[in-house]
């Protein structure tokens, strides 16, 4: 039977194995003789290369260079918000060597030296740099050269084989000190970036280091000319082939309003370490951003002078960083505006509750002070105006981190904005899930509780504390800008889930702060006739009280906070200013902000048409204006 | 009756019987190649052993001991552990994403400390290993039904999902170019790659859209190389010049200008071919070229020569990845296809490339030696 059966598969079924096999032969074959073919298509392509076109090629190999000159494109400006130029490109005198086209290098600069001072650093940069790319890039010896300098040395450009001059351009900076960490700064293109654009290869191409300068580098690099010239073997140009033109980059208008800018830091620069921010609440435009101590972007961007990088990079005090967004700081009673709003729209506290503060709150048996005894008959209203601790220690511990942690974050802090600065740090909101996730234990009641006075674990930056104080005083979800866009009649933003009586209700503790009798800010109130602001001040504790004396006495003096908006019944403008270890907020941070608003309101920025740079509606850019090798 | 379960006893080979089976002849072409490329590489770095022409030769000779590891280990191992070994590729391949090194725009490579690695370069060998154990088990008579065809797609179409989002166009195109060729020697029908053909034709302007800037850039470039005379397109019109200038006898050995005064980028790796035939023009160009065509012709022959569809396959398979890498290597630096960064298998310096080649090789041998050999349908009928 089994035999049967065998043959029957045997003779019935086709060997399909067997066919694969020669299926296999067939086509390997087929394919082989693909690869053949395919070889001989390379095989005719060298042929064409090397026969047919060869001369045309030699032509361009041996006794006619072809050199293709790139163009740097001219960066586009920065304007302020009416037009006020921040950044712009100058002119710049340069002198370059080509180092292919020089007898020899060092004769060359030697040379040089005889009419320009060339340091012995220099001499080493540009062998080096000789060595590492190609000898037809060209390789900057000298910049910034005066019309004197300039015009002997194209005369005496014929007797330096390989020399070039040109005319690029180099960043300026105007209202340098005030603007510079909004506006950042440019340098020479960083090793990893010459690898991937061969426009960086180009000496002296700068790209954009900190501020706006990088986060919209690309926008305001623009894009390479090119040039083809002929030339002999000694380098010298027989004729130009072919030209393309750069493309200048794209202007930016910023937000920023560089007269109230430079006043805000007129006035911040008394204190060692302050920052302050001014938002435009309708529009989320930021009108002011200023941080000090600060630094001059034209000493750092050109024309470097080590010594005074290096103690810039030294100083205790990084007059580098931009406080505004860089700085996180415990909010302190800054945050009861947050613990208030969350309080009441837990439910957990209304309008008209009032509580005892005896000055100090037991929580287990721990104790938390309140910065004096306040008595009886504390309702919303009154412990904004007082900066009652006890009262917000109360609402923390009844709704619990949770839901403080989401008001907070509703109201824009904990995050980062992304509106066109770099290095944004985001702050800290925590929660329960956040504690166990980090720090792999579990959410203390007490931590609740100088949560709920913005100490603990909350931090927030100046820009957060802005935005926070824009969204209280319009009840919507302001963002902040740092560039206005040609279309400025944005629609309004979206309403906050927020109840407007809860709203209400912490805007007019907030009014009382600064314009009732017994209110933490009463002395900064502002001096004009018919417009009040409304503000909170917040003094926060860097250290525990136990581990104070470790620290130098001005190491352990309190941070200064203000927050405030204006007017009061109809807000415009949103203000944040933290003075680091200033002492109170009241003593330190509010008149700051009550002149910098008064100057604002005065101003009324927001209120004037913004310029409009004529590139901003993707219109051809022109024609940029750096010259080529001569 | 006995008889007739009976199996031809598989011939055991001891190392003195796959000594005398290796194909001697391919390994000395093998080398010459190699010994094309020191030279090339003395020649690149204007004289000198250092730094690369050195550690090339010193990198073939470690590659060697690996191709005879690999074509005298037992030909079941690897059908046993075809399909693990994708595994592992698959994985390490998905792990790039995550914590691969980037350079340049994409993340490729996987690294720790001073040594690195690229998957895909793995993924290359494993992917016909896996191909070839598939049609190994596959019973031929169900070749050409479509549901046999999906599990080689999947196979096909997970690294190139992967390589397209490191991104790496060319590495993708190089999975597509090898997978689509070991279907079709594995016999799948030629209906499927019509179908296949038509459905690229109609997908081409979709995936033209999804391209990164850089890529688009590039094939743009390629279309008009005058585009962009400084960009991309600078490579292509320095390596055209090149080539060009050397003529017929080249401008000899060493005489590269174009090449020595530092107009060529990567002149050591992708771009060697260029100097080469700068300097040893047409006719040490073609000799070049005539050199892998004869290894091709070696590697049909072998595979044509095996008995299992698995070594058939695999030997076919490392043929194909070969000719892939000479002709998109070739084609590039002469201006026929866009540059996409792949180098000239064994000539080119640089560790993985030159490692992946040699394992392949080192599988050709195996396949080679085991020319014989055939499995038991139960030996393919596990994983692994």
């Amino acid at each position: 039977m089994k035999k049967k059966a065998i043959d029957y598969g045997g003779k019935k079924k086709p060997d399909y194995a067997r066919r694969q096999g020669y299926r296999f032969s067939r086509r390997s074959l087929l394919l082989g003789a693909g690869q053949a073919g395919l070889f001989g298509l390379l095989g005719w392509r060298l042929h064409q290369l090397q026969i047919l076109d060869s001369s045309e090629y030699r032509l361009l190999s041996d006794e006619n260079r072809m050199t293709l000159q790139l163009v740097a494109p001219a960066r586009g400006t920065i304007f302020d918000r009416f037009g006020a130029v921040i950044a712009e490109d100058k002119e710049n005198l340069r002198l370059l060597v080509l180092p292919a086209f020089c007898k020899s290098l060092p004769g060359t600069l030697a040379a040089l030296g005889k009419i320009i001072p060339v340091s012995a650093a220099t001499r080493d940069r540009v062998m080096r740099a000789a060595r590492r790319q190609s000898g037809y890039y060209p390789v900057l010896v000298a910049e910034g050269l005066t019309w004197r300098q300039f015009a002997l040395l194209n005369v005496l450009a014929p007797q330096i084989p390989g020399m070039r001059t040109d005319r690029s351009a180099y960043r300026r900076y105007d209202h340098a000190r005030p603007m510079a960490h909004v506006v950042g700064y440019v340098g020479l293109a960083g090793k990893d970036e010459v690898d991937l654009d061969p426009v960086m290869r180009l000496p002296g191409f700068r790209t954009g280091r900190t501020g706006v300068e990088k986060a919209f580098d690309r926008e305001l690099r623009g894009s390479p000319g090119s040039i083809k010239y002929e030339v002999d073997v000694h380098g010298r140009v027989v004729r130009e082939l072919d030209s393309k033109p750069s493309t200048k980059g794209r202007d930016l208008v910023l937000t920023i309003d560089h007269h109230l800018q430079t006043v805000a830091l007129d006035r911040i620069k008394d204190h060692r370490v302050a920052s302050i921010v001014v938002l435009d609440v309708v529009t989320g435009g930021i009108l002011v951003m200023a941080s000090t101590p600060t630094f001059d972007p034209n000493d750092v961007a050109f024309n470097v002078n080590l010594d005074q990088w290096r103690a810039l990079g030294r100083n205790q005090d990084h007059p580098l960083h931009n406080r505004a967004i860089r700085g996180q700081y415990p909010p302190g009673s800054t945050f009861k505006v947050v613990t208030a709003l969350a309080g009441l729209s837990a439910g957990v506290i209304d309008e008209v509750e009032t509580m005892r503060c005896p000055g100090s709150y037991a929580v287990g048996r721990k104790r938390f002070r309140c910065w004096k005894s306040h008595g009886g008959g504390i309702n919303v209203h009154e412990a904004i105006k007082q900066s009652c601790d006890v009262y917000f220690y109360e609402t923390a511990k009844r709704m619990g981190i949770d839901h403080l942690a989401v008001v907070a974050r509703e109201l824009g802090l904990g995050r980062t904005y992304d509106c066109g600065l770099e290095g944004e740090k985001p702050g800290l909101i925590p929660d329960k899930a956040w504690k166990r996730a980090k720090l792999l234990e579990a959410w203390y009641p007490g931590e609740t509780v100088i949560a709920g006075i913005g100490q603990g674990f909350v931090s927030t930056t100046p820009l957060q504390l802005a935005v926070m104080t824009a969204r209280v005083a319009t009840g919507r979800a302001v963002l902040p800008k740092l560039i206005l866009s040609g279309q400025d009649n944005v629609e309004p933003w979206p309403l906050l889930s927020l109840d407007l009586a809860h709203l209400d209700a912490v805007r007019s503790g907030m009014i009382a702060v600064v314009n009732e009798k017994g209110g933490t800010a009463g002395r900064s109130a502002l001096q004009l006739a018919d417009v009040q602001m409304a503000g909170k001040t917040g003094t926060s504790q860097v250290v525990s009280s136990r581990n104070e004396h470790k620290l130098s006495a001005y190491d352990r003096e309190t941070h200064a906070l203000f927050i405030a908006f204006a007017p009061a019944h109809a807000p415009r403008y949103a203000a944040a200013c933290v003075v680091e270890h200033g002492g109170g907020g009241s003593r330190a941070a509010a008149p700051v902000v009550r002149d910098v608003m008064t100057e604002a309101l005065l101003r009324d920025p927001a209120g004037r048409p913004a310029f409009v740079a004529n590139n901003d509606h993707a219109l051809p850019a022109a024609v940029a204006a750096i010259g080529p090798v001569r | 009756m006995k008889m007739l379960f009976a199996e031809t006893p598989a011939p055991k080979l001891n190392l003195t019987k796959k000594l005398l089976l290796l194909n001697w002849p391919f390994l000395a072409l093998i080398t010459a190649i190699v010994l094309v490329g020191a030279a090339s590489l003395y020649s690149v770095a204007g004289g000198s052993l250092e730094p690369w022409a050195s550690r090339h030769v010193v990198r073939f000779c470690f590659g060697l001991a690996l191709l005879f590891a690999v074509a005298f280990s037992d030909i079941r191992w690897w059908l046993r552990g075809a399909f693990p070994l994708y595994v592992v590729a698959l994985l390490l391949m998905l792990l790039v994403p995550l914590i691969g090194v980037e350079s340049g725009g994409a993340r490729r490579w996987l690294g720790y400390g001073e040594i690195s690695f690229q998957p895909s370069e793995m993924m290359k060998i494993a992917l016909v290993l896996a191909l070839a154990r598939y049609y190994q088990w596959l019973p031929p008579e169900k070749i050409w039904r479509p549901d046999a065809l999906l599990p080689p797609m999947l196979l096909i179409g997970l690294p190139m999902l992967l390589a397209l989002a490191q991104p790496d166009l060319g590495t993708a195109a190089l999975f597509a170019i090898i997978g689509g060729g070991l279907l079709f020697l594995a016999g799948v029908s030629w209906f499927y790659f019509a179908a296949g053909i038509a459905g690229i034709i109609v997908a081409l302007p979709h995936a033209w859209e999804k391209l990164h800037d850089y890529q688009k850039e590039r094939v743009l470039t390629f279309i008009d190389p005058e585009r962009d005379p400084l960009g991309s397109g600078y490579h292509i019109l320095q390596s055209k010049i090149a080539i060009g200038s050397g003529g017929l006898a080249g401008k000899g050995y060493m005489q590269g200008t174009q090449a020595q005064l530092n107009f060529l980028p990567e002149k050591h790796t992708d771009f060697i071919f260029t100097m080469f035939a700068e300097e040893m023009g047409f006719v040490g160009a073609v000799l070049l070229l005539a050199l892998y065509l004869l290894a091709l012709l070696f590697i049909t022959y072998m595979a044509l020569r095996c008995r299992s569809m698995f070594a058939k396959l695999v030997a076919g398979g490392m043929g194909l990845t070969m000719f892939a890498y000479v002709f998109i290597n070739v084609a590039m630096v002469t201006g026929l296809v866009p540059v996409v960064g792949v180098p000239l298998p064994l000539v080119s310096y640089g560790g993985t490339s030159m490692l992946t080649m040699i394992v392949g090789l080192g599988f050709v041998l195996n396949a080679h030696v085991n020319r014989k050999v055939t499995f038991r349908p139960e030996e393919t009928r596990t994983l692994w």
